[in-house]
């Protein structure tokens, strides 16, 4: 019995582990980096008060980014660079380690197997969370160690308790969603619905933390929200370790709650059980392209609310950022360099939409891996053995792919243009517009490209996609600093984009982009009516 | 009138793996053909390049005189097809299911549907993910049947279903041939080939090795005989046609191929004290086929189980 139960923990340790160690290798990097290049990149004390007052007086930065303190030292500036953005992304991580772990292998059925035997559920998911913890260990350890090399450089000086609490804040909100997430693995009914109830718990605590750290005199509100603990941590400027109380209770009481509710429910259910009849509506069941609409629409509207909402922040960043007319070095160079007018919103807005545009891709590959699923899952079998045609289910699939996209690159124009309203410098809609299109293009391209490896090797057909988008992502942002080379500059998808609205909308790369996909779309479609149809 | 299904030489292969040999096979229209053989043997993968959803490596599939590899759309107009693992989108509601693949179909009788639902105890209220194999199964059984296609392609379709909704399938595919529709069912479960069959086409190793009514595979098998004797039995192993005797006591048991009459010379001169005799079954003449007299082949466990139950 022992014996089995020390597998859960051993196999959920060792895929935790891996992944610890990778993000922690990232965020220490990415903390260190900042520590190591700020003498650098500010050598003169006026450089830093002046940092200082533009940034610190900026509400709509401090939404995002959480509040700076003392930002003219290095200790502040460290600790407000990367900081809320890193614990955003470690929350994310958490949560979706401890759904994978958990509820992931459970909704594979390995645990079946393993319960069948004389191994509780209680004591499976005691083992997996110890499992967890490890590999929360590894990220925790990894982060401390870069760190605390760093702090010991001369030019950074940080003491070793100082650098160690820093590591121990930048992990705090991983610590906390991986507790989350082990709760709402209980929950939900299947990992979908897990993930789903702890972005909800994210979504609260990131839009309590976010308006406590814009308004004057709501600083109180960031003790009802988790990721508020995090910060009111203060590392490196105003250590306050007793903020890890509230942190720790948390952590405690999700983990007892996981083992109680764990021995409460069946196996593949929830706690939170659905007992009410589903209500059948039939209205969109008419055609394949139908079901397509009745399967994605929900993907549809959280791309495009999800990706609006972002552009929308990013709106009112480059209002305020732009109305300040900030001084953002390589952010200007950049826009520069893609054909881009520096200063103003315009510019901010232009450079952050190159960060859109990679995600509308992304929501671009989530159909293809969506048309591979309903293949590998058996259910198109149902279809193309009744009168429908290859060509007929894909046509149908692009072309609601097209439309996410489209859609996708709707919202985030209108909600970068809503972010920037009231602004001393707006960004007139149609110029908006033209920076949702420039979004939407790559992203068709992606759709083609999809296409094309899905109709030719439908197994891999997904990774290499997302490959090719992180490849394009790569290349436009550092690439140019790399190499000189056309050839790779030019294997960008996205390095054909001018930073709209920073600059008008390149017509032509629009169009070969949305040829491209066109083109590539059609070849696919041909190569899938000339495969066999096949599962896993 | 033109055939439900006609081959020509259709073969599969992957990579160097033969999974089908060179097929001809025909069914009539209105005739019900089993397709018999164990797992792996290339049933699943016959029916699959039938319907187009496999790419056949070589020769033609014809469904009513369509081309299913190249128009495989137009060749599925009047074919209902039942797929052996029943996978469905887990998020739609048996009712939606059933919705859906009628109205892809073309074709419902939605009266008869109704019936089915009731027929096979199917609570079509549920979403897919809540249902077990058995539901799943019946939610593309009804929705076969009720479209009362003129070619059923069934792929060992009552896996996951109990004994009792068995015999509703049972009636219903009767029921389907007597309105003159054709089933090609492929099984592996000997009594319900037996039961529902016109015609049985026996596949193996990707190859087919028999076809023939069941009245012509009978010829081909011996007859099962158990004699109980007074005395001391005598010693059958030299009569002609007479194989596989096995002596327990006064009891004998053999097979007899070809006339009987020599036999029974021998018995009426040794006084038999009890005689049975029976026809073989389908497991028989399956194990005829496999195994030379031995049980062979990773499928006819659950043939064995099954036919042995309904002969």
């Amino acid at each position: 019995m022992r014996g089995t139960a020390t597998v859960v923990a051993g196999r959920t340790a060792r895929r935790a582990l891996r992944s610890g160690v990778v993000w922690g290798l990232l965020f220490g990097g990415l903390a260190a980096n900042e520590a190591l290049s700020y003498t650098h990149n500010f050598p003169t004390l006026e450089s830093r008060t002046e940092l200082a007052r533009t940034i610190g007086t900026n509400a709509g930065l401090a939404a995002v980014t959480g509040v700076g303190h003392r930002l003219d030292t290095i200790e502040g500036f460290v600790a407000w660079r990367v900081f809320g953005l890193l614990v955003i992304v470690g929350a994310i991580w958490g949560l979706l380690t401890a759904t994978r772990l958990l509820r992931g292998e459970e909704d594979a059925g390995r645990w079946e197997l393993l319960l069948a035997g004389r191994t509780t559920r209680r004591t499976a998911t005691g083992q997996a969370l110890v499992g967890l913890g490890a590999g929360f260990a590894a990220l925790w350890a990894v982060t401390s160690i870069a760190l605390v090399v760093a702090g010991t450089r001369s030019s950074v000086g940080f003491t070793l308790g100082a650098s160690w609490f820093y590591a121990t804040a930048l992990v705090a909100g991983a610590a906390i969603f991986l507790a989350v997430g082990a709760v709402t693995s209980q929950l939900g009914t299947n990992r979908r619905h897990a993930n789903g109830l702890g972005a909800a718990v994210l979504a609260g605590s990131l839009v309590v933390r976010a308006v406590a750290d814009s308004a004057d005199g709501l600083g109180w509100l960031r003790w009802l929200s988790p990721l508020g603990w995090v910060e009111n941590l203060r590392p490196l400027t105003g250590s306050a370790p007793w903020a890890l109380v509230p942190i720790a209770v948390l952590v405690g009481a999700c983990v007892v709650a996981t083992l109680a509710l764990a021995e409460r429910r069946d196996v593949g259910a929830g706690a939170l059980a659905r007992p009410q009849v589903p209500t059948s509506g039939t209205r969109l069941l008419d055609s394949p392209l139908g079901l397509v609409v009745r399967l994605e629409r929900w993907v549809l509207v959280a791309w495009a609310v999800g990706l609006g909402a972002l552009a929308a922040v990013f709106g009112v960043v480059a209002r305020t950022a732009g109305t300040a007319d900030i001084g953002n070095g390589s952010l200007n160079e950049t826009v520069t360099r893609l054909g881009g007018q520096a200063g103003g919103s315009a510019a901010w807005l232009g450079y952050e939409f190159l960060y859109i545009a990679p995600l509308v891709a992304f929501a671009a590959a989530g159909q293809i891996a969506a048309m591979r699923h309903e293949e590998a899952g058996g259910h198109l079998d149902n279809l193309l053995a009744r009168p429908v045609s290859r060509t007929q289910w894909a046509a149908g699939r692009l072309g609601f792919g097209v439309v996410l996209v489209a859609a996708t690159g709707l919202a985030c124009a209108l909600g970068g243009w809503l972010g920037t309203i009231g602004g001393s410098n707006a960004i007139p809609l149609g110029r908006m517009l033209q920076a949702g299109a420039n979004t939407a293009a790559p992203a068709v391209a992606v759709l083609g490209i999809g296409a094309l490896l899905y109709g030719l090797v439908p197994r891999i057909a997904t990774p290499v996609l997302y490959a090719v988008i992180l490849w394009s992502f790569v290349v436009e942002v550092v690439g140019s600093s790399l190499t000189t080379n056309r050839w790779v500059l030019d294997s960008s998808l996205l390095s054909h984009l001018t930073p709209v609205p920073a600059a008008p909308l390149r017509w032509s790369a629009v169009a070969w982009l949305v040829g491209l996909g066109l083109l590539a779309a059609a070849a696919g479609v041909a190569a899938l009516a000339r495969r066999d149809v096949a599962g896993e | 009138m033109v055939a439900a299904i006609r081959t020509q030489q259709l073969s599969k292969r992957f990579g160097a793996t033969v999974a089908l040999q060179p097929l001809d096979l025909e069914v009539a229209a209105g005739e019900v053909v089993g397709y018999l053989g164990p797992n792996g043997a290339g049933k699943t993968t016959t029916i699959r390049c039938l319907l187009g959803l496999a790419r056949a490596s070589g020769g033609r599939a014809e469904l009513f005189g369509v081309d299913a590899q190249r128009r495989p759309a137009e060749a599925h107009r009047r074919v209902a097809y039942v797929p052996g693992e029943a996978n469905l989108w887990p998020g739609l509601t048996g009712t939606e299911a059933l919705h859906l693949l009628g109205r892809v179909q073309g074709q419902v009788d939605e009266r008869y549907r109704d019936e089915l639902v009731e027929r096979f105890r199917f609570d079509p209220s549920k979403r897919v993910r809540a249902y077990s194999k058995g539901n799943r199964q019946k939610v593309l059984l009804i929705a076969a049947l009720s479209s009362r296609a003129d070619l059923l392609i069934l792929d060992e379709p009552t896996t996951g279903l109990d004994p009792l909704m068995e015999q509703e399938f049972r009636e219903a595919v009767a029921d389907a041939r007597r309105r003159g529709q054709a089933v090609f069912l492929s099984s592996h479960i000997l009594s319900e080939v037996e039961a529902l069959s016109d015609r049985v086409a026996i596949i193996r190793a990707g190859e087919l090795v028999e076809i023939g009514t069941l009245a012509e595979m009978r010829h081909l098998s011996a007859l099962s005989v158990d004699a109980t004797f007074d005395d001391v039995p005598p010693d059958l192993r030299r009569v002609p046609g007479v194989t596989a005797v096995e002596v327990t006591g006064n009891h004998v048991r053999c097979q007899v191929v070809g006339s009987v009459e020599p036999l029974l010379g021998v018995l009426a001169a040794s006084g038999v004290h009890q005689l049975l005799s029976r026809e073989p079954s389908l497991e028989e003449l399956f194990i005829a086929h496999y195994g030379d007299g031995g049980p062979a082949g990773a499928g006819d466990g659950d043939g064995h189980g099954d036919g042995a139950g309904a002969s």
